[in-house]
């Protein structure tokens, strides 16, 4: 064999060695951590560790986390920032048609994101085509009830009420996934309409009750006691209420066990009162985000505090009353908020639904033709309060309800979208800044403004801004 | 894998039957003096047969019958060509002292070429521009010294990671920071910290160890690094020893540091001044008297203190290194070995740095065909930085923030840790809390060379590149970021095994008789696998204690996790280029890369250039211009790519798990990635023009290039509706081109025997343009919410709110309503009124440096200047907002607000919690970025050779350096560092330093 010609052999194996790739697998490489979607959702038992991501979308600092219950007082009459505060929720104390949050808005952006967040993942399990069985079903309708919770925080919040125009404009519906979408925003009307549609299959479908922390049977239907509540449809949201008070097999928060219970924060499972809330454990949980911190004053933050007129109306033997204590801020007498008192480990959770409001629904509704159930249930709550029974009729028995509801809810997010299914005012105590104590309902900052982000990806909503931002 | 060694293994056999039949030439090198040279190379032309000369400057190689010249060179002795006569035996040779430095070699990617050979356009660094300078690592010490190479810091944290980029931006969502390949290996760069604020892993590398930095700055220098070359290509060689007598040198520097830049307007305001302007803020929000005296004792009025935080957080930083190095050997094995310390505080408290390392380097000749070698880097650095931007445990952010009226200690002398409303006792922390960050780096190589013919060479490298970050922090129970857990503790650990097998061929070969025509050609493989280790651990519930900082101590486990991450490549490549007489040379490159972070559809993809030059200098017609010692044409072009943007797993739609998930500590999942089948690398197709002009012996020089590099299929973190359930997804879209000019020059006025004086001098402008987006629509940058992506704009646009003024009227804030600028509004206008307002890149930016020899003294000056960019003060709206924020401090430009009707100023009339939204983002926030800084100057002095070498040393030199010593900015309201890193926004970080050291280096 001559030099050259075992030279050129040589480079033509080198070459071949060199060309020929090692095993294929070498460059292909799954990820340690997450799985495809086909895998994460082929069993009965991944659709349930999904649902729990689900709930734990709730958990979100903008949804049931904090800003959801912080913005319902405090857009409205409740609650208010102190003067020393930590620069939270500034724009919902102070807010008119000349001042406060704009269509970047981080609150507004976050709370949309993560709804649409937890209204994906209630989607795919949902749209899962795992076989049918008693918990495939359970599953599946605790989905559909958190998608219409979703929903109906989305709509509150991003739309003019139901009563103001069922014509009018919602949000968009997605109810399959598609990540290149860019819908247009659905009629109020259409919203509602898949809410109270969803709330039908989590009925029908749902068997069992876990705990306090995730959906049943009949936490599914006081969520449409409310959602009907707000669409106006008195009948409906009667008859869901009573379905709950008379047949969940919840027991009542009494005047003996209020205190036990607002301090405690583990999750619940003896069906006392809660029948729907967002769980913080002690590792999942939002630590200094979390709500409790901006309420207790001996952590940093302490901001929100309770207004001088709620305060006033609970009766010196009123249980709530131990909620609120008092003493100084910012150099002024302030009462302080002790709804959310555990601000380590196992924090305090958030309410979502309790059986007392299925008792102020049902007064609520029963008006303005039947008078005496409203009484009846109303003063089921003031009876288990420590505080004196209403006796009122008329408009005034209506009011009576509506003020119960303030002081049974209060801090728990309802009051604002109380006042907007309402249309009404919101008139505010000198707690709050001297420009923005009367927030009339034609106010345009009642609504949040479709985040900038929003629009910027998504170009069709841009002419379907509300108005004002 | 297996059977390429099954190959490897039957090559390798079969060479061993090559036979020659040689002579031996013996013979004797030496300097002009007629000193012998020690390590001269010896090599027969076209071959890579070659010996080097013993210490008594004598050399034996054994030579091919065909072999017709021989290449002495040494190291600044230049080079000599000898021809063999065909009777002789013995040919001694004298070198000179280097004239033509064409000859010079350059490291290029996975080899050197001469300089002369060159088509690409590379930067040289040698070891005295980058070593014994007060920067925790190399990067940091690269800022001006290479044209189109834009080195920021964005902190002053010793041990932050630099930005740098080279040639413009040509990524939206991928780093723009260079591949760095050390020795051959291609590291892994950059902060990969998890725990703590920052961490650099090249801060594990002594710069002092590094013999030469070779910037790849277009396509026929990096395409031979395929998909990860588009950044430019940084490639570092470390120390290697030299034959001879054992030499050692030892380095040392000490000195001190403050803020390099402060501005009076951006001072906090005093005790007096804050609860001033409060009142007025109070009075101005319609506050009844009990409110306004309510809130101001609280914010506390009549306390009687005025504490200045700023003053208190910050320090006099000190610097100090020590290195220590030995080298030598004989014509078989020569080594290098080196050690260093290293210490930097940095200016603010808590922020320091300390390195120590040890380098080893051996190569031997086991035969004339079989060279070995190993080389072994080690280095370990133990890291402590405060937290930065608005975390409230920022000691800088607290300056800003927390009230004068508040104090860091009680009155009895113990720490103030309540009352401070709502922020952080930032100095107590300090003290009391623990963040440590220690990174330990081996970067290492073994490599076998083998000559299978004379013109034939098989090399074969394995690299490791193995980092570890243990980060711990402890936050105490009672006060700042650990009360809410009531106390806890972090355990963090971060492992990267990085190893790299490279195997080349290099092929030599005259491809006419008389060598007019020449080839040289390589071809390589190389497999890599980077595989990430990551565990991470916290407990909660501490005692009461501040002693017990560790999780051990913690009642309650919080967190206990681990995880990998991993990265793949398989590569071919190949190289080759044609020489014509030195006056034409022709080269080419191709490599395909597979990479694990590729789709399915896209595993493989590839790469390549080609580049010519034209020495003109070699021409006949140059005869007759003898001043002309060097002119040369060169030009490329190819492709390349860029895969930063690529996370490991990005390509697959993926459900995640983990904490973000769970609920009641029961496990949950949800979608986390959209995923993209069809995701590929960035393309990047770089032309580049240059030529290269020296004159008068070099007493002139100079080197202009043009580029123009366009970059397609970038990848973008679109923004999806999020109605999807998602924000964004990793897309390719789009393409965008940078186009540049550079130009470096060097002069030397003064060449005396005593007196010399050189002028350095070099400029860099790139253009940037986005030239296509998904159906042209406007992008807001996922990654930068102020910043916008239009087609005919560069990427790095701020499009923010245009602020016009304050009302004389009333002291209102005023914006223009929309983008016409047609009117002005008080109601912050909409999204529709942005208007692009200058980029975070500078237009251009360069340096120049002179340096004045005179008998044994040395000055030298460099500036660095930087033209053209805009900053953004992220933190603004706090400290300068008119009131938002009230409970937080102001800074002094706070008090120019307006007062009274007729007032003309730009500060709004100042209302307690904020004046209609003057805080919110606007271009009342942006800040000219020019400046110039005095990047160095230094003054030294070595010791007469008479007077040391009594004492057996070879050189002693003293020097006092001064490292940003002063600083010119162009916009007197820029708050802060005019470096603020890449996206030229602030955020509070450790300042900048300004460092003063003495030196001493002495060899013997």
């Amino acid at each position: 064999m001559s030099r050259k010609y075992k030279f050129q052999t040589l480079l033509v194996i080198v070459l071949l060695a060199t060309m020929s790739s090692c095993k294929k697998s070498f460059i292909e490489l799954s990820s340690p951590t997450s799985l495809t979607p086909d895998q994460a959702l082929a069993t009965e038992g991944d659709l349930k560790v999904a649902l729990f991501g689900a709930y734990a979308g709730m958990r979100n600092v903008d949804l049931f986390g904090r800003s959801l219950p912080v913005m319902g007082d405090l857009m409205a009459d409740n609650a208010y920032q102190s003067a020393l505060n930590t620069n939270r929720y500034t724009f919902y104390n102070d807010y008119s048609d000349t001042k406060g949050a704009t269509a970047t808005d981080g609150n507004a952006l976050g709370m949309w994101t993560a709804a649409y967040t937890v209204i994906l993942r209630a989607n795919n399990i949902i749209n899962s085509t795992i076989p049918a069985n008693a918990n495939v079903n359970q599953y599946k309708g605790e989905a559909y009830a958190l998608r219409a919770l979703a929903y109906f925080t989305l709509v509150r919040n991003f739309a003019k009420p139901y009563a103001d125009s069922p014509d009018g404009m919602g949000v968009p519906i997605v109810t399959v996934y598609n990540p290149d979408l860019k819908p247009t925003r659905n009629k109020v009307s259409e919203v509602y309409a898949l809410m109270i549609a969803d709330l039908n299959q989590a009925y029908t479908l749902m068997t069992g009750f876990t705990n306090s922390s995730m959906f049943s049977k009949y936490a599914a239907k006081a969520l449409q006691a409310k959602v009907y509540l707000h669409m106006g449809d008195k009948a409906n949201a009667k008859t869901a209420a009573l379905d709950v008070i008379n047949n969940s097999g919840f027991s009542p928060l009494t005047t003996s066990n209020h205190a036990s219970y607002w301090a405690n924060s583990v999750v619940r499972t003896d069906k006392l009162e809660t029948l729907y809330e967002v769980s913080s454990d002690a590792v999942a949980n939002l630590s200094f985000d979390a709500i409790g911190y901006l309420y207790s004053q001996t952590g940093n933050y302490g901001d929100i505090l309770c207004s001088d007129d709620l305060y006033a109306l609970y009766g010196a033997t009123d249980v709530r009353k131990a909620l609120y204590p008092t003493g100084t801020r910012a150099g002024l007498p302030s009462v302080f908020i002790n709804k959310y008192p555990v601000t380590t480990g196992d924090l305090s959770d958030t309410k979502v639904l309790r059986l007392s409001e299925m008792y102020l629904i049902a007064a609520e509704a029963s008006l303005p033709t039947n008078e005496a159930d409203a009484l009846t249930y109303v003063n089921f709550i003031t009876s288990r309060r420590g505080t004196t029974p209403i006796l009122s009729t008329g408009a005034q028995l209506l009011e009576d309800i509506l003020t119960e509801r303030r002081k049974e809810l209060a801090f728990e997010g309802d009051r604002f979208h109380d006042l907007q299914r309402l249309k009404r005012d919101v008139a505010r105590s000198t707690n709050y800044p001297a420009t923005s104590r009367t927030i009339s309902y034609s106010v345009f900052r009642r609504i949040l403004p479709i985040p900038q982000n929003e629009i910027d990806a998504n170009p069709n909503l841009k002419p379907q801004q509300n108005t004002g931002y | 894998m297996r059977k390429l060694v099954t190959v490897f293994l039957c090559l390798v056999m079969s060479l061993l039957q090559v036979q020659a039949q040689n002579r031996t030439l013996t013979g004797k090198v030496t300097d002009e003096k007629g000193n012998p040279v020690v390590g001269a190379s010896v090599l027969v032309k076209g071959t890579t047969i070659g010996t080097t000369s013993k210490e008594d400057g004598q050399y034996s190689l054994a030579v091919p019958p065909n072999a017709k010249e021989l290449v002495f060179s040494a190291l600044n002795l230049g080079t000599k060509e000898i021809k063999i006569d065909k009777n002789a035996s013995v040919i001694n040779v004298t070198l000179s002292a280097v004239v033509d430095n064409l000859e010079e070699v350059v490291v290029v990617g996975y080899g050197t070429k001469k300089k002369s050979d060159l088509t690409g356009s590379v930067a040289t660094l040698k070891s005295a521009d980058i070593e014994s300078r007060p920067f925790s690592s190399v990067d940091k010490a690269l800022q001006g010294k290479v044209a189109g190479l834009q080195s920021v810091a964005a902190s002053g944290q010793p041990g932050a990671s630099q930005n740098i980029i080279i040639r413009g931006v040509s990524s939206i969502s991928g780093s723009s920071n260079p591949l760095w390949v050390i020795d051959g290996i291609p590291v892994n760069t950059g902060d990969v910290s998890r725990l703590q604020t920052t961490s650099n892993l090249l801060s594990t590398l002594n710069p002092n160890d590094i013999e030469s930095i070779s910037v790849l700055k277009d396509a026929a220098s990096q395409s031979i690094y395929g998909s990860r070359a588009a950044n430019g290509v940084i490639v570092v060689t470390t120390k290697k020893g030299k034959a001879g007598k054992t030499r050692f040198r030892f380095d040392t520097e000490v000195g001190q540091s403050n803020t390099a830049y402060k501005n009076d307007k951006y001072r906090p305001l005093n005790a007096t001044e804050y609860l001033n302007i409060t009142r007025e803020g109070l009075v101005n929000l319609g506050a009844s008297q009990a409110a306004i005296d309510g809130t101001l004792a609280a914010l506390g009025l009549g306390t009687g203190v005025d504490f200045n935080w700023l003053d208190n957080v910050s320090r006099t930083g000190s610097q100090q290194q020590y290195n220590l190095s030995a080298e030598g050997g004989n014509d078989k094995t020569t080594f290098f070995i080196s050690g260093g310390h290293f210490v930097q505080e940095g200016t603010t408290v808590n922020s320091k740095l300390t390195r120590t390392n040890g380098n080893v380097r051996i190569t031997n000749k086991a035969t004339d065909r079989l060279t070995l070698g190993v080389n072994l880097n080690v280095g370990a650095v133990s890291q402590r930085a405060p937290l930065s931007g608005g975390a409230f445990g920022n000691p800088v952010l607290s300056s800003y923030f927390l009230l004068p009226t508040k104090s860091a200690y009680n009155a009895d002398g113990s720490w103030n840790l309540t009352n401070l409303g709502g922020l952080h006792n930032t100095l107590a922390l300090s003290e009391i809390d623990k963040r440590f960050l220690r990174q330990t780096s081996i970067r290492g190589s073994a490599f076998a060379e083998y000559r299978i013919l004379d013109n034939l060479k098989f090399r074969s490298q394995y690299g490791v590149d193995y980092n570890v970050l243990e980060e711990d922090q402890y936050n105490n129970p009672r006060h700042g970021d650990g009360a809410a857990s009531n106390g806890r503790a972090y355990s963090y650990y971060t492992r990267y095994f990085n190893w790299v097998w490279t195997n080349t061929l290099d092929y030599q070969q005259n491809l006419t008789k008389g060598g007019d025509l020449s080839l040289n050609a390589q071809v390589g493989y190389e497999a890599q696998k980077s595989s990430g280790y990551f565990g991470s651990l916290r407990a909660d519930q501490f005692p009461p204690t501040t002693a017990l900082t560790y999780p051990a101590s913690g009642a309650s486990p919080f967190a206990a996790s681990a995880t990998i991450s991993e990265y793949s490549f398989v590569s071919q490549f190949a190289t080759a280029s044609v020489n014509y007489q030195n006056r034409f040379v022709l080269s080419g490159s191709f490599r395909r890369d597979g990479s694990s972070k590729f789709s399915p559809s896209n595993k493989y993809g590839n790469f390549w250039s080609v580049g010519g030059t034209w020495n003109i200098d070699r021409e006949k017609f140059m005869d007759d211009l003898s001043f002309v010692t060097q002119l040369k044409l060169r030009s490329s072009y190819g492709v390349n790519g860029s895969n930063t943007a690529i996370g490991n797993y990005d390509a697959l739609p993926l459900y995640g798990y983990g904490s973000n998930y769970n609920y009641n500590q029961l496990p949950g999942s949800a979608p986390a990635n959209v995923g993209d089948p069809n995701l590929t690398w960035e393309l990047n197709k770089p032309f580049n023009v240059g030529v290269d002009v020296s004159v008068l012996k070099n007493r002139i020089s100079f080197t202009a290039e043009y580029y123009n590099r366009t970059s397609a299929s970038l990848l973008l973190q679109v923004p999806l509706s999020r109605t999807s359930g998602f924000s964004t997804a990793t897309r390719n879209i789009g393409s965008m081109k940078n186009a540049g000019f550079e130009f470096s020059l060097n002069v030397v006025p003064v060449l005396k025997k005593d007196l010399r004086w050189e002028i350095d001098f070099n400029f860099a402008n790139n253009k940037n343009t986005v030239t296509s987006l998904p159906g042209g629509a406007d992008i807001i940058n996922p990654n930068n919410t102020l910043q916008l992506i239009r087609v005919g704009l560069p990427v790095n646009s701020f499009f923010i709110r245009e602020w016009a003024g304050v009302n004389p009227a009333n002291g209102d804030p005023l914006w223009y309503s929309d983008d016409k600028r047609t009117s002005t509004t008080n109601v912050y206008p909409g999204a529709g009124a942005r208007v692009v307002a200058g980029n975070s890149l500078p237009k251009y930016f360069g340096s120049l440096g002179t340096t004045l020899n005179f008998k044994g003294f040395t000055l030298s000056a460099q500036f660095y200047y930087n033209y053209g960019n805009m900053v953004y003060d992220t933190w603004a709206g706090y400290y300068l907002g008119s009131g938002f924020g009230a409970t937080f401090n102001k800074v002094a430009r706070q008090l120019d607000r307006w007062q009274k009707p007729g007032d003309i100023t730009d500060i709004p009339r100042y209302v307690y919690n904020g004046n209609k939204n003057a805080q919110s983002s606007s271009t009342r926030y942006l800040s000219q970025g020019d400046f110039i800084r005095l990047r160095e100057l230094q003054i030294g002095y070595n010791l007469p050779k008479s007077l040391i070498e009594k004492a057996k040393l070879t050189n002693v030199n003293f020097y006092v350096r001064g490292t940003n010593l002063f600083t010119w900015v162009k916009d007197k309201n820029l708050p802060f560092d005019p470096e603020q890193g890449t996206t030229s926004a602030t955020n509070l970080n450790v300042f900048i330093p300004r460092t003063v050291t003495v030196g001493l280096n002495v060899a013997f």
